[in-house]
C-alpha cells in the first residue's frame, strides 16, 4: 500500500519538475494577413520567423477569407493574444472584429503595423488613430497632417495633397530621431537598410505618436526632399503600437525583410508593444552607416558560421564572419579563461591545412592582441611559410616581445 | 638661418642652392636670414601646408619636397618654381634621402598616421624644427618615441592642432579654466560619424607613379587596391578612423580648458561601431567615457549621439560653454562670453596664425601655440579610448608613467609591431 503512494507522490513530483522544466516563450502573438497589394504569402511567415526567433513570441497565423469572401466568419479572439501583427490590407474586417479589436487594444493589447499595413481601412477612424499615419487608399488632407523631419525639426504639415507616395526601390539610410526609447536605444545612429520602398508623404491623425527613425526621400530619386517617418510608435488607450514602415517583401523575402536593421527593430518594437520594455541584445550584425548587412534565412550568423567562413575567406569576397568574430570576443569575452575559449577555436582553424592564408591572416591579426602563449606554437610554425611570415611575425611581435 | 654655416662664412657647399632672390629683390630678406624649409608629403593637406610656408616669402626659402607618388611631389615643385620663377626646388622620393641631403632648418611633414613615428623622429634627430600634422601618432608608444625625441633635439614642434591659433576657441577655453562656469563636472566632445564603405575593390596595379611598398612602410603587407590618397584614413592599419583624426581638434581643446593639456584620464570604457563588411574597417560610430583622477568626466563621441553635436562641450556648477568651428561660441549664461579675464588670472597661450607661430618660434626657440607633448597627450586619449573599444574592456591608465594598469593584454595595443626592416626604437 505505502509503495503505491510512493510512486504516485514520486511521479506527481516529477511532472510538476517536467511542467517548470518547459520553459514556455512569454509572449502569444496572432499575425492577421490573408488580402494585401503585396506579397503577404511571402511576407507572413516570415514574420512569423522573425517573432519566434526572439525566444519570447509564440506566433500564430491569421488569414481572412479572399477578397469578396464573407467576412463576417473572420473572428479572431484578441483577447487570447499579447501582441497582434497587421499584415493585411484589403476588405474591411466586419464591425463586431473591428469593436473586438478596438476593445483588445484599449484594454492593454499590443499592436505592430507592418509595411502596406498602414494602407488599409482609410475609413475606419479607430484603426488610423492606432497607425498614426497612412498612405495610399485616397487618403488626403483630410485624413491629417503630413509629418516628416527637416533637419532636426518635426514638421506637421497640413497641406492639401496625396498621402502615401514612394520613389524606385533603393538602400536607404535610416537614422534614429530618438536615441532614448527601449527599441532605439543603443542602435547605431545611422544604418543603411536594404534595397525597400522608401514610404513617403504618410499621412495621418499622429495622435500620442512618436517618430522614433526618419529616412531621407533623395529629390535626386524622385524623393520628396523630406526626412520621412520609418519607425513610430502610438498610444491607444492602454494599447501600445508599434508601427513599421520598412519590410516590402518579395518572393521568399528580400533584402527589405533580410535586413538585419529591419528585423531586428521588428523583434524589438514587437517586445515593447507586447510588454512596454525591450530586454532584447542588439545583435552583432546590425547594420550602421558602412553597409547594408543582410542575412541568410533570417538568422543570426553563429560562432560555428563564423569560424567555418573565415576558414574560407579570400580577398574579394565578404569580412562579415571575421567581424562577427571581432564583436562576439569584444562583447562576451570578459574573462582571460572565455578569451582562452576563443583563442582555442581560432587555433583549430590555423592548424587546419585546408584554411585559406588569408582567413589565417584576419585570425593572426586578431589574435595579436587577444591571444596567449598557448597560440605562440602554432604561430612559429606558421611563420616558417612565407605567405604567412609577416602576419605570424606581427602577432609574435605583440605576444612575445623582447624586452 | 642659425644652421647654414655655409652662409655665414659665404662658402658654396652643394646642394644648398643660393636662389636669384639672394640679390636682395624687393625687400625680401636674402636667403641667409631665411627658415630654409622642406616638405615630406604633398598631398591635399600636405599641399596646403607647404603653399601656407611658401606665401610666407619674407622668412621661408622653400628648397625641396620628398614623397613617394611622383605625381605629388612634381605639382609641389611646380608651385614652389613657379613661386620663385626658377626651376631649383629638388625632389625625392625617399624621405631618408631627403633627411640626409638637404640642410633644412625646418620641415612640414603630412603624412598617414602609421608612418608618424619614423619620419617624425628621423626629422627630429637631424635636429630640423617641425610642423607636423595630427595625430601625433598612430600609437601611444609612437607617440611617446615622438616626443622624446623632439625633447631630446630640442627643436621646435608645432602640431597641425591649428583650432589652437583660433579666438573663439582659445576665448572660449580660457573662461572655463579660469572658473567663469564654476567647477566643471563633465565634457562632452563631438567628432564626426563616419559614412558609407566602398565595399571591397578588387587588388589592382599600382599606378606608375606611386611606389606602393614605400607608401606602406611599416604597415602590413597587403595588395594595392586604389585606397590610399585620402582614403586610407578609414583602415586601421594607417589610422583610427574619424576618432584618431580630429581628436587632435576638438579633444584637445578640452584639455586646454579643462587644464590637463599635460596628464589625461585615468580610466576609459566605451563602444564602437565597427562596418561589418569590405576594406574599411575603422569605426562609424564611437562613444567612450574617461574620467580624471579629480572626477571630472569626459565623453566623447560620433557627434549624432551629442545635444551640441560637432565641438566641445563643457560642464560647470554654473552652466556650460560650447566651441566649434566657424567662429561658434555659445554658454547658457550670454554673460558669461562678455567676462573680462583679469590680469592676474590664467591666460592661455594667443596665437593668430599657426603658421605664422610656428616660424616664429623657429626664430625664437620658444614653446609654439601647440607643442608635442600637448599633442602626445590628446591622441593618447583618442587611442586610450580605441583601445577600451577594441577589447571591449574598461581600461586603466596611469597617465604618469603612462602604462596601462593591470592589463597586459590591452597593453598590446600600445603599440603596432613594425613590418621589418622597419624598426622604431623603444625610447
Amino acid at each position: 500500500m505505502k509503495t503505491k503512494y510512493l510512486l504516485l507522490f514520486v511521479l506527481t513530483g516529477l511532472l510538476a519538475i517536467l511542467y517548470s522544466c518547459h520553459k514556455s516563450t512569454d509572449y502569444k502573438a496572432l499575425i492577421v494577413t490573408g488580402q494585401n497589394n503585396h506579397n503577404w504569402q511571402a511576407s507572413s511567415p516570415i514574420l512569423k520567423t522573425i517573432l519566434e526567433q526572439t525566444g519570447l513570441f509564440d506566433a500564430e497565423i491569421a488569414k481572412t477569407p479572399e477578397k469578396g469572401g464573407d467576412m463576417n466568419i473572420f473572428n479572431p479572439d484578441f483577447s487570447k493574444y499579447n501582441l497582434v501583427v497587421i499584415d493585411y490590407n484589403g476588405d474591411s474586417w466586419s464591425d463586431k472584429t473591428n469593436a473586438a479589436f478596438v476593445d483588445y487594444v484599449n484594454n492593454g493589447g499590443g499592436v505592430v503595423f507592418y509595411h502596406a499595413a498602414n494602407n488599409s481601412f482609410p475609413k475606419w477612424k479607430e484603426y488610423n488613430l492606432m497607425a498614426g499615419l497612412g498612405g495610399w487608399g485616397n487618403r488626403s488632407e483630410k485624413d491629417g497632417p503630413y509629418m516628416y523631419f527637416r533637419n532636426d525639426s518635426l514638421i506637421v504639415d497640413p497641406s492639401a495633397g496625396r498621402g502615401g507616395s514612394h520613389a524606385k526601390r533603393h538602400e536607404f539610410e535610416v537614422k534614429i530621431r530618438n536615441t532614448e526609447h527601449p527599441i532605439t536605444k543603443g542602435l547605431p545612429v545611422h544604418w543603411m537598410h536594404g534595397n525597400d520602398e522608401l514610404y513617403s508623404q504618410l499621412r495621418g491623425p499622429g495622435k500620442y505618436m512618436e517618430i522614433l527613425a526618419t529616412a531621407y526621400a533623395d529629390t535626386a530619386g524622385g524623393g520628396t526632399g523630406h526626412h520621412e517617418p520609418m519607425l513610430m510608435t502610438i498610444n491607444y488607450g492602454k494599447g501600445r503600437i508599434f508601427h513599421t514602415a520598412l519590410g516590402h517583401a518579395d518572393t521568399g523575402g528580400g533584402p527589405a525583410m533580410e535586413c538585419a536593421g529591419f528585423i531586428s527593430t521588428f523583434q524589438r518594437g514587437a517586445e515593447w508593444a507586447a510588454s512596454g520594455k525591450v530586454t532584447q541584445k542588439i545583435p552583432y550584425d546590425f547594420p550602421n552607416a558602412a553597409g547594408v548587412s543582410l542575412r541568410t534565412d533570417f538568422k543570426e550568423l553563429t560562432l560555428e558560421d563564423d569560424l567555418t567562413k573565415i576558414g574560407q575567406y579570400e580577398i574579394t569576397k565578404s569580412t562579415k564572419y571575421f567581424t562577427d568574430l571581432q564583436s562576439r570576443i569584444r562583447n562576451e569575452a570578459r574573462t582571460t579563461e572565455e578569451l582562452i575559449k576563443f583563442e582555442k577555436l581560432m587555433i583549430k582553424v590555423l592548424q587546419d591545412n585546408n584554411a585559406t592564408d588569408e582567413g589565417k591572416k584576419l585570425l593572426l591579426g586578431e589574435l595579436s592582441w587577444m591571444g596567449s602563449d598557448l597560440s605562440v606554437p602554432v604561430i612559429r610554425e606558421l611563420a616558417l611559410n612565407d605567405r604567412l611570415k609577416d602576419a605570424a611575425e606581427f602577432a609574435l611581435a605583440r605576444l612575445q616581445p623582447t624586452k | 638661418m642659425r644652421r647654414t654655416a655655409t652662409v655665414a662664412t659665404g662658402a658654396m657647399i652643394l646642394p644648398q642652392i643660393i636662389p636669384s632672390t639672394a640679390m636682395g629683390m624687393g625687400g625680401k630678406l636674402p636667403p641667409s636670414d631665411r627658415i630654409v624649409m622642406g616638405a615630406i608629403g604633398l598631398g591635399g593637406m600636405g599641399t596646403g601646408n607647404m603653399s601656407n610656408f611658401l606665401r610666407q616669402a619674407k622668412d621661408v626659402q622653400f628648397v625641396a619636397v620628398c614623397d613617394v607618388d611622383t605625381k605629388h611631389s612634381v605639382n609641389a615643385k611646380r608651385i614652389i618654381d613657379e613661386f620663385y620663377k626658377n626651376s631649383d626646388c629638388r625632389i625625392y622620393g625617399d624621405y631618408r634621402d631627403f633627411l640626409e641631403k638637404e640642410k633644412l632648418d625646418a620641415v612640414t611633414i603630412a603624412l598617414p598616421d602609421h608612418w608618424h613615428g619614423l619620419i617624425y623622429t628621423a626629422a627630429a634627430n637631424k635636429k630640423i624644427d617641425i610642423y607636423g600634422e595630427k595625430p601625433l601618432a598612430r600609437t601611444i608608444h609612437d607617440s611617446q618615441a615622438i616626443v622624446s625625441a623632439v625633447k631630446k633635439n630640442n627643436i621646435v614642434w608645432q602640431t597641425g592642432s591649428w583650432q589652437r591659433s583660433v579666438e573663439n576657441f582659445r576665448r572660449g577655453a580660457e573662461l572655463v579654466i579660469n572658473g567663469r562656469i564654476g567647477k566643471i563636472s563633465r565634457v562632452e566632445v563631438g567628432l564626426p560619424d563616419g559614412g558609407k564603405g566602398i565595399g571591397t575593390p578588387p587588388v589592382t596595379e599600382v599606378p606608375a607613379e606611386l611606389n606602393w611598398e614605400m607608401w606602406l612602410g611599416p604597415a602590413p603587407k597587403v595588395p594595392f587596391r586604389g585606397v590610399y590618397h585620402g582614403n586610407w584614413c578609414w583602415i586601421l592599419d594607417y589610422s583610427g578612423g574619424q576618432l584618431t583624426d580630429w581628436t587632435g581638434h576638438h579633444i584637445d581643446i578640452a584639455q586646454w580648458g579643462l587644464g590637463t593639456d599635460r596628464t589625461g584620464p585615468v580610466v576609459f570604457a566605451g563602444e564602437g561601431v565597427y562596418p561589418r563588411d569590405g576594406i574599411y574597417n575603422a569605426p562609424v560610430e564611437y562613444d567612450f567615457l574617461c574620467r580624471y583622477a579629480d572626477g571630472i568626466w569626459m565623453r566623447v563621441a560620433n557627434a549624432s549621439r551629442l545635444r551640441f553635436g560637432m565641438g566641445t562641450t563643457w560642464y560647470g556648477e554654473k552652466g556650460w560653454i560650447h566651441v566649434d568651428r566657424g567662429d561658434v561660441l555659445r554658454s547658457s549664461d550670454p554673460n558669461v562670453l562678455k567676462e573680462v579675464i583679469g590680469e592676474n588670472e590664467i591666460h592661455l597661450y594667443k596665437s593668430n596664425d599657426h603658421h605664422r607661430n610656428f616660424l616664429e618660434c623657429v626664430k625664437s626657440r620658444a614653446e609654439t601655440a601647440a607643442p608635442a607633448e600637448i599633442a602626445h597627450r590628446s591622441i593618447s586619449i583618442g587611442l586610450l579610448g580605441e583601445i577600451a573599444m577594441t577589447t571591449g574592456q574598461k581600461i586603466f591608465w596611469n597617465p604618469e608613467k603612462q602604462e596601462i594598469i593591470g592589463d597586459p593584454v590591452a597593453s598590446r595595443l600600445l603599440s603596432r609591431p613594425y613590418r621589418l626592416p622597419w624598426n622604431l626604437p623603444t625610447i
